[in-house]
């Protein structure tokens, strides 16, 4: 089932090539073999992942003008049809990302906007904005349906749960608010961070949460109880700025302003991969998993550019360049090889890259492991 | 799955009360992913509770008479409602609209006292009249039919079964596997029924007489099962090996007297029993006091030889019903004033998960200086070996537990004081015969679906 069932054994015939070789495309894995599947299945080996070793070839499909300040946040529906994207101006922009056609603006908030999250059921749409409230949006009538007040700094990150009934926001001021979705009433604060708390997520059971902040902290937080579980710190000073839960929540991505993006095992308080190669010192910039084709790691850059990284070898396998300035905000599609991403001050425009020919690598992929 | 950071001790029983309902329930039930909590009412409204908001989220209303039972499919998309007014209603949460839709209406001939739904097929019902019948009702387009479990007369072997003919039957459930059906009677029997032949299959005294059987939970493994009878005292039996004949393949009849491996009771002051349930795990079992003044929840320590644990006290409002979590270490318990009590295990704020890399230590550690800890290293070689170390593949879209089965095989279950009895093969067995009867046509209670999101419109 698992495309990355058996991709380990790549081949057996370069052992002996260099293993530190990053440009590598066929980077081997070491002669201990992957510990797990090989030995309780002698058959399945030879799947040799061949497909995943191809790296992706994303194309500029359209370019969305229309932002007037720079853009903060551009988040695809659950159900793929719409993007949403927000920035400093107040305003939520609606777009389809097929036709790159400007649907609906969703207007009320009176400061700019720093985050967006969507409802599972793409019906509604949360926004993050420095008027220190969140609105939920109904995308369809364009009307807010709740206005959540209670923080008491600008709102900088939200995120709904799986089962939409719950929200998190982040806020200047350090603290992190959970919301009664439904209802609109927050339901407890938690006193978090020190410093600008820069990105929430729920994993998907919704029991955990993990925040970030400009103190340099990644927390994880109980969500029925409020506790804090965990405390994850770099050791050099890396500041993260953004931080989300994998799809099977098993690790959590970050990206901080040492250029770096890690995957971290956050039970073990280790961290397994680094992703490095773009520039990230200065802004909070976003980097989301990549699951429906190849896997991949996509991330912002302080250099105009957008960066795909191979999950596993770590190796950049793609640069997007396009964006006149920093690209801040970065998209995947869900269920297809799409991203958008937005940039600021002397760009302001939002991009859809799409990537059309691992389509059918990917259906060959799924037929060949079953 | 993350059970192990939130609690990081040994899995346990709650200990004190984390929230409280207002539901105006008669009793209340989680739903298997411990997501909801459905609530039964007098007025014959039935209610479902979200546990991450701790709010009402569906109200099912369309009894009209108190409801008595409630029951959740295996994925919690249906819900079944029983009421006395002899109706039994299957609910769909997936529905879009608000108030969901009746699934199915089941009229009976009496006031239903329980109904539920077969484990693996939430188109096989099971339902307790008050009259002291038993149906198993199958809403299956090729197997539609309504039958009625009975002891069969007992001329083929009339000797003896005289005394235990025709008792009312006052409690029926189906075990883990959703083989068997298992019906308690008012003299104090287990009748065992073969839920695809509707056969019975055994007749169990209980060892010493029990008097009526009120109530009966499984552990969650399927071989053990507690029942809860009039004459005051919770009995945790082995659940025993049905055999079959090699050459029918049909289950040889077993007349056998059960001997319970605990008894549990209160010697003091003799209080009866309103509910018991045993935690997920099988290793605590929590009983319900039938106390008038107050709220009690008795807890026995199944894997330290049944050994009382402690005494949960929930107040002045007497206790009516109550049922441990599916997975975690909560109970909810309902009071006869209608309010339901969210039990939980709190854990102490742990102020070293506020530091990275901090770890807090129950007793002082002797801190020993690795031989190479304080050794400059060269940093080109700790790169490298860094690098090395990632190399490791990751998983990050697998889901744990997303095709495990719902019913664990049989395995790591130690029998605590057990009386010797084999190991029952009712659950973990490859699917045979009434497996394959109980999965065929299941209609699309399949795990997917999701409960319509909906918002309150109050605040505008």
């Amino acid at each position: 089932m698992d495309p990355l069932a058996g991709m380990d054994d790549s081949s057996t015939d370069d052992d002996n090539a260099s293993q530190t070789t990053e440009d590598d495309p066929q980077i081997p894995e070491h002669a201990p073999a992957p510990p797990p599947p090989p030995s309780a299945a002698p058959p399945l080996p030879p799947q040799p992942s061949l497909a995943r070793r191809e790296k992706p070839h994303y194309e500029l499909r359209h370019t969305l003008t229309g932002h007037t300040m720079s853009i903060s946040a551009v988040k695809f529906s659950p159900d793929g049809t719409l993007l949403a994207s927000c920035g400093a101006e107040n305003i939520v922009k609606i777009w389809s990302p097929f036709t790159a056609e400007l649907i609906r603006n969703l207007t009320g908030h009176t400061a700019g906007l720093s985050d967006l999250s969507w409802s599972s059921d793409s019906v509604y749409l949360a926004s993050a904005s420095d008027d220190t409230t969140v609105r939920i949006w109904e995308v369809d009538t364009g009307l807010t349906h709740k206005h959540l007040k209670g923080h008491a700094k600008w709102v900088f990150c939200l995120n709904y749960n799986s089962t939409s009934t719950l929200l998190v926001s982040g806020a200047c001021d350090g603290d992190i608010k959970i919301w009664d979705a439904r209802k609109g009433k927050c339901v407890k604060t938690l006193h978090a961070h020190l410093d600008y708390v820069t990105a929430v997520h729920f994993n998907r059971e919704s029991d955990l949460i993990v925040s970030c902040a400009l103190d340099g902290l990644i927390r994880i937080w109980n969500t029925s109880t409020g506790q804090c579980l965990k405390t994850l710190a770099e050791d050099h000073n890396a500041i993260c700025q953004q931080v989300q839960f994998s799809p099977n929540s098993k690790y959590i991505l970050s990206t901080a302003h040492d250029s770096a993006i890690r995957l971290w095992d956050y039970k073990n308080h280790r961290c397994l991969k680094t992703y490095t190669g773009h520039t990230n010192a200065k802004y909070c910039i976003s980097a989301c998993f990549s699951v429906t084709g190849g896997k991949w790691i996509v991330g912002g850059s302080e250099d105009h550019k957008i960066y795909i990284w191979d999950l596993q070898s770590r190796e950049i396998v793609q640069v997007l360049e396009g964006h006149q300035d920093v690209v801040v905000a970065v998209a995947t599609h869900p269920s297809q090889n799409m991203i958008a991403t937005g940039s600021i001050e002397s760009d302001l425009s939002i991009r859809i890259w799409e990537d059309h020919s691992r389509q059918g690598h990917q259906v060959q992929g799924t037929t060949t492991s079953n | 799955m993350n059970e192990s950071l939130i609690s990081p001790f040994n899995f346990s029983h709650p200990t004190a009360v984390q929230t409280s309902l207002y539901a105006l329930g008669s009793f209340a039930r989680f739903d298997p992913s411990g997501r909801f909590i459905g609530v039964g009412r007098f007025d014959g409204l039935a209610t479902i509770w979200d546990l991450e908001t701790k709010a009402a989220v569906r109200w099912l209303d369309g009894h009209v008479k108190a409801v008595t039972s409630l029951d959740w499919s295996r994925h919690s998309q249906y819900v079944l409602t029983s009421s006395k007014d002899w109706n039994v209603i299957v609910w769909d949460l997936a529905s879009v609209y608000d108030p969901p839709q009746r699934h199915a209406t089941i009229r009976c001939d009496a006031p239903v006292s329980s109904a539920s739904f077969h484990p693996r097929n939430s188109q096989i019902i099971l339902a307790l009249l008050s009259t002291g019948e038993v149906y198993l009702i199958d809403l299956r387009k090729n197997h539609r039919s309504r039958t009625e479990l009975y002891e069969p007369d007992g001329d083929e072997d009339g000797t003896e079964g005289q005394s235990s003919r025709r008792y009312a039957m006052t409690v029926a459930r189906f075990d883990t596997s959703g083989k068997y059906v298992f019906i308690g009677t008012s003299g104090g029997y287990i009748l065992v029924f073969n839920a695809r032949t509707k056969a019975m299959i055994a007749r169990h005294r209980i060892a010493g007489g029990a008097g009526t059987i009120k109530g009966l939970d499984f552990a969650k493994n399927g071989r053990r099962l507690v029942t809860n009878s009039s004459d005051r005292t919770l009995r945790q039996f082995i659940v025993p090996h049905y055999p079959r004949s090699p050459e029918t393949g049909v289950e040889i009849f077993l007349d056998q007297e059960l001997e319970p491996t605990h008894r549990f009771n209160d010697p003091i002051n003799k209080t009866a029993w309103h509910a018991v349930s045993y935690s997920p795990d099988g290793e605590w079992l929590a009983g319900g006091a039938a106390d008038a003044a107050n709220h009690k929840i008795y807890i026995w320590d199944i894997s330290n030889d049944g050994q009382f644990a402690s005494t949960l006290d929930g107040g002045r409002e007497p206790l009516a019903h109550l049922h441990w979590h599916p997975s975690k270490a909560s109970i909810a318990s309902t009071t006869n004033q209608g309010n339901i009590l969210i039990w939980h295990s709190p854990n102490a704020e742990r102020w070293g998960a506020f530091a990275g890399g901090f770890e807090e230590v129950d007793e002082n550690v002797e801190y020993e200086e690795r031989e190479d800890e304080f050794d400059i290293e060269d940093e080109a070689e700790i790169i490298r070996r860094k690098k090395e170390a990632e190399q490791d593949d990751v998983d990050i879209d697998t889901i744990d537990g997303a095709n495990a089965p719902v019913y664990p095989a049989v395995n790591g279950f130690h029998v605590s004081g057990g009386n010797g009895a084999p190991p029952s093969g009712n659950v973990g067995e490859s699917l045979d015969e009434d497996m394959k009867w109980a999965d065929e046509d299941a209609n699309d209670d399949i795990g997917v679906w999701k409960m319509k999101i909906l918002m309150d419109d109050d605040d505008l």
